[in-house]
């Protein structure tokens, strides 16, 4: 440590740093809780709620601070040639510097992740090590400082050689200015611009996945890189998006990478012991390998971070309202506005030609008798719709199912989850007999679907968006119309300027890929 | 210095150490007032299941779970209103009964086969079906606690109260009697020969009993 005090200036940065590089290391800890199970475990040192916002605000003070550091770094080599020689390298020094190539790193990579460009899973990868690598330096510049000078070490950051407080309050408010300058462009400039063409009301779309109408040729493409989701490649997939309206109803043709086409979702197995679900994490409410695909939609006349600032992480975000199982976060809306949220169900809702009509909305009561609290990820109407899963009650081990077939030929064909090719696996309420034990005559070792369908549709507000999925050579491609405005209290209107992410699920029941900038519809030629 | 380095790196290291160690509890269900009991009477675990009866501590009543699985408590099914001879046999839809089905035959056969312990299954009054109407429910769904009543319509469920006078469209029927619609939780008189839902109460079960307060 020099003899000399530290200026005004130097005091007020390196504060800033300090601040900015704490926020942005346990916010971005508490991001990384959703994919790496070993920061998982030391959630309860991490902050939990909504800190996307936090990460992206601490972002733009830390990239402030390299900024200024930058352009005194040009200013003292140009003065300093004339006034000082080089400082000798020390301990402090080779550590400092290390800090500031990881601070280089942090920036460049957290800038690349934001815009959501390079090979995402590579840069969370780096952008994740240099955090880690931070965190080290923190202990061996800012702890071998305390350990070696103590109360000194403090004194000497925060307390400036020259009282020269008008400088200290201008560059206060410089750094002031810039950083709300900063997030107003952040917050608000940064979308994706969805541009939705105008089709004449006449024209004849169907909702087939297959997108083979002539418009939709002449509809412009946004492709957007999303990751951080369960399986895909290393979590990742790419998404190209389309969208259609006629003054009426609004249509998209999304398609993304799936190098497998998903249907068996949580399909039965006979044991010795009786029947059980095929299930890895399904117990709490995190199923990642015996899954159907999905796809969400999230609509808002909202722009925020996180998922119009729905996403909330950490086992218990609400203090008030019980934990959830996966330690991962809820999705609710804190001001109580309402955000719609298509969910797509490769198997459960496909073969209804719908995508299940959801919301995000205020945190829910506690429903006494329920497993699964799901905060503000609520469905728009009836209690389950047109299917039901094929078990009397859930358990992680032996459940007794509702219903067997009667020729036990009929299941011949679910054997080998690894087959390719057309099956459907769901089955028919009405093909299928209630269960009783005698009757079982089903040899241990068969799987069987377990979505039963009893009837073909949702009903009411449910079934306000129709939607086709088809998946062929690595690509699932889909279709979906909705009313502009529904009308339904559940429901929001979508309008020029309406905010809209997506998120892809590989055979995983929470773990979806995410993208950072919302997407902004573009209906300006509108009718 | 030792204490410095303790407050510097040990303490840190600690605390990461005890956060690794410690698992963090699975949530848990909060006292309540409904339990859930199965076909042989058993209290079970909040989130358990399959159950048959809800007790409800409040009122010590003992009430009848609706199913999927089209035995005769499938919650589908519908009932014409008969009560000691007082209303309309056999003009609801079951799988269970020859003859289509009426309130009486829900009764005889859950009596018959003692569920949840008990046999003396009967209709509730309307103020009994009362107290299961909640308000606070999700959008679409019956005013109910569904997780406690599953399957349960949004529609009319009979009441044993009978004898009251029909008004309006369905006056010229003279008396009808009264059931409580979980759609808004009213209750309102309609003719007996509707078929609307039922569900039974016993306030004479071995397993439920008001709680001490
Ligand atoms: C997140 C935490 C921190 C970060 C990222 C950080 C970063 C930095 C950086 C980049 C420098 C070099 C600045 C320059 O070249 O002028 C520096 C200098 C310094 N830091 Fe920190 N720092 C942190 C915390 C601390 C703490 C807690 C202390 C004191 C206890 C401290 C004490 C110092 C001192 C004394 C210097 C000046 C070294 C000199 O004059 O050569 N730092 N810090
Ligand atoms: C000291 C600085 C920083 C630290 C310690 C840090 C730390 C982290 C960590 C640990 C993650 C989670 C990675 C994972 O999922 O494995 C993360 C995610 C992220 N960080 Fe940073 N970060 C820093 C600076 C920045 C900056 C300057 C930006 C620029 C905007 C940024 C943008 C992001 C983005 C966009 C994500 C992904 C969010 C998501 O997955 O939803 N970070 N950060
Ligand atoms: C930064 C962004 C996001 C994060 C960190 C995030 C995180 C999460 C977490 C932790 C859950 C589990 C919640 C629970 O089990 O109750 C979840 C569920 C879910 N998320 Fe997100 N989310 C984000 C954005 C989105 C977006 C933009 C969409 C829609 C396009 C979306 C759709 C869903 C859906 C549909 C579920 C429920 C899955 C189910 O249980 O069926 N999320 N998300």
């Amino acid at each position: 440590m020099s003899d000399r005090s530290k200026s005004p200036v130097w005091i007020l940065l390196h504060a800033a740093l300090v601040i900015a590089v704490t926020c942005s290391l346990f916010s971005g800890l508490r991001i990384a809780t959703l994919s790496k199970p070993a920061i998982a475990s030391i959630e309860e040192l991490l902050p939990q709620g909504e800190v996307h916002s936090v990460h992206f605000l601490s972002a733009i003070l830390l990239s402030l601070v390299a900024l200024a550091y930058l352009c005194s770094r040009v200013l003292r080599r140009f003065r300093a040639r004339q006034q000082y020689g080089h400082k000798p390298l020390n301990y402090h020094r080779v550590v400092t510097w290390g800090g500031i190539s990881l601070l280089a790193i942090s920036l460049a990579s957290g800038w690349l992740l934001f815009a959501g460009i390079s090979k995402l899973p590579l840069t969370r990868t780096l952008h994740f090590c240099a955090a880690l690598g931070l965190t080290a330096y923190i202990f061996l510049h800012a702890g071998v400082y305390l350990v070696q000078f103590g109360q000194n070490a403090l004194r000497y950051i925060l307390k400036p050689a020259t009282t020269r407080r008008a400088q200290l309050i201008l560059s206060c408010s410089f750094l002031i200015i810039f950083l709300l300058g900063g997030w107003l462009l952040l917050s608000r400039f940064t979308y994706y611009q969805l541009p939705v063409s105008t089709i004449p009301a006449d024209a004849i779309i169907d909702i087939d996945g297959h997108a083979n109408e002539p418009q939709w040729a002449d509809a412009e493409v946004l492709q957007i890189s999303t990751d951080g989701g369960a399986n895909f490649y290393q979590g990742r997939t790419d998404i190209r998006l389309k969208a259609l309206q006629n003054g009426e109803e609004i249509y998209f043709h999304i398609s993304w990478q799936d190098p497998t086409e998903s249907l068996a979702h949580l399909p039965l197995i006979k044991t010795d012991q009786g029947w059980e679900i095929q299930q890895q994490g399904f117990e709490k409410f995190d199923e990642s390998r015996y899954y159907e695909d999905k796809f969400a939609l999230l609509l808002s006349s909202h722009c925020d971070f996180a998922g119009a600032g729905t996403a909330h992480l950490g086992r218990s975000p609400l203090p008030d309202k019980p934990a959830n199982w996966h330690g991962k976060g809820y999705h609710y809306s804190q001001s109580g506005q309402l955000h719609d949220l298509w969910h797509w169900k490769a198997v459960r809702t496909n073969k209804m030609y719908l995508a299940d009509d959801n919301f995000i909305g205020a945190p829910d009561i506690v429903r006494a008798g329920i497993r699964r609290y799901t905060a503000g990820y609520q469905q728009d109407g009836k209690e389950s719709g047109a299917y039901v899963m094929n078990w009397k009650w859930y358990s992680p081990n032996n459940i007794t199912p509702k219903r067997l077939p009667s020729d036990t030929k009929v299941l011949a064909p679910f054997q080998n989850l690894d087959q390719k090719g057309k099956l459907d696996w769901t089955i028919s309420w009405f093909d299928y007999q209630p269960y009783s034990a005698e009757s079982d005559q089903v040899a241990p070792g068969t799987l069987m679907p377990s979505v039963l369908y009893t009837s073909n549709r949702f009903e009411g507000d449910r079934a306000d968006v129709r939607a086709k999925g088809v998946w062929r050579d690595g690509y699932w491609t889909l279709e979906l119309v909705r009313k502009l405005n529904t009308a339904s209290p559940l429901d929001i209107p979508i309008e020029d300027g309406t905010c809209l992410w997506v998120s892809a699920f590989d055979h995983a029941q929470v773990a979806h890929t995410r993208h950072t900038r919302a997407i902004q519809l573009n209906l300006s030629n509108a009718l | 210095m030792i204490t410095r380095l303790f407050f510097i790196f040990f303490l840190p290291a600690c605390l990461i150490g005890a956060a690794v160690i410690h698992t963090p509890q699975a949530p848990k269900p909060s006292q309540y007032h409904l339990s859930k009991v199965t076909a042989k009477g058993e209290v079970i675990h909040a989130w358990g299941g399959p159950w048959s009866c809800v007790c409800d501590s409040r009122s010590g009543l003992l009430w009848e779970v609706k199913s999927d699985s089209e035995d005769i408590h499938d919650g589908r099914w519908t009932y014409s209103r008969l009560l000691q001879n007082q209303g309309v046999a056999n003009n609801g839809d079951c799988y269970f009964e020859a003859e289509r089905c009426d309130t009486e035959d829900l009764i005889r056969h859950t009596n018959q086969e003692q569920l949840c312990g008990s046999k003396h299954w009967r209709l509730p009054t309307a103020s009994e079906l009362h107290t299961l109407v909640t308000t606070e429910v999700k959008p679409g769904s019956p005013s109910i606690e569904t997780g406690y009543f599953p399957k349960t319509q949004r529609g009319d469920y009979w009441t044993s109260d009978g004898n009251l006078p029909l008004k309006g469209v369905y006056s010229y029927l003279k008396f009808g009697g009264a059931a409580v619609n979980f759609i808004n939780g009213q209750t309102i008189t309609i003719p007996y020969r509707n078929a609307a839902f039922t569900r039974l109460v016993t306030n004479r079960s071995s397993t439920c009993h008001i709680a001490p307060q």
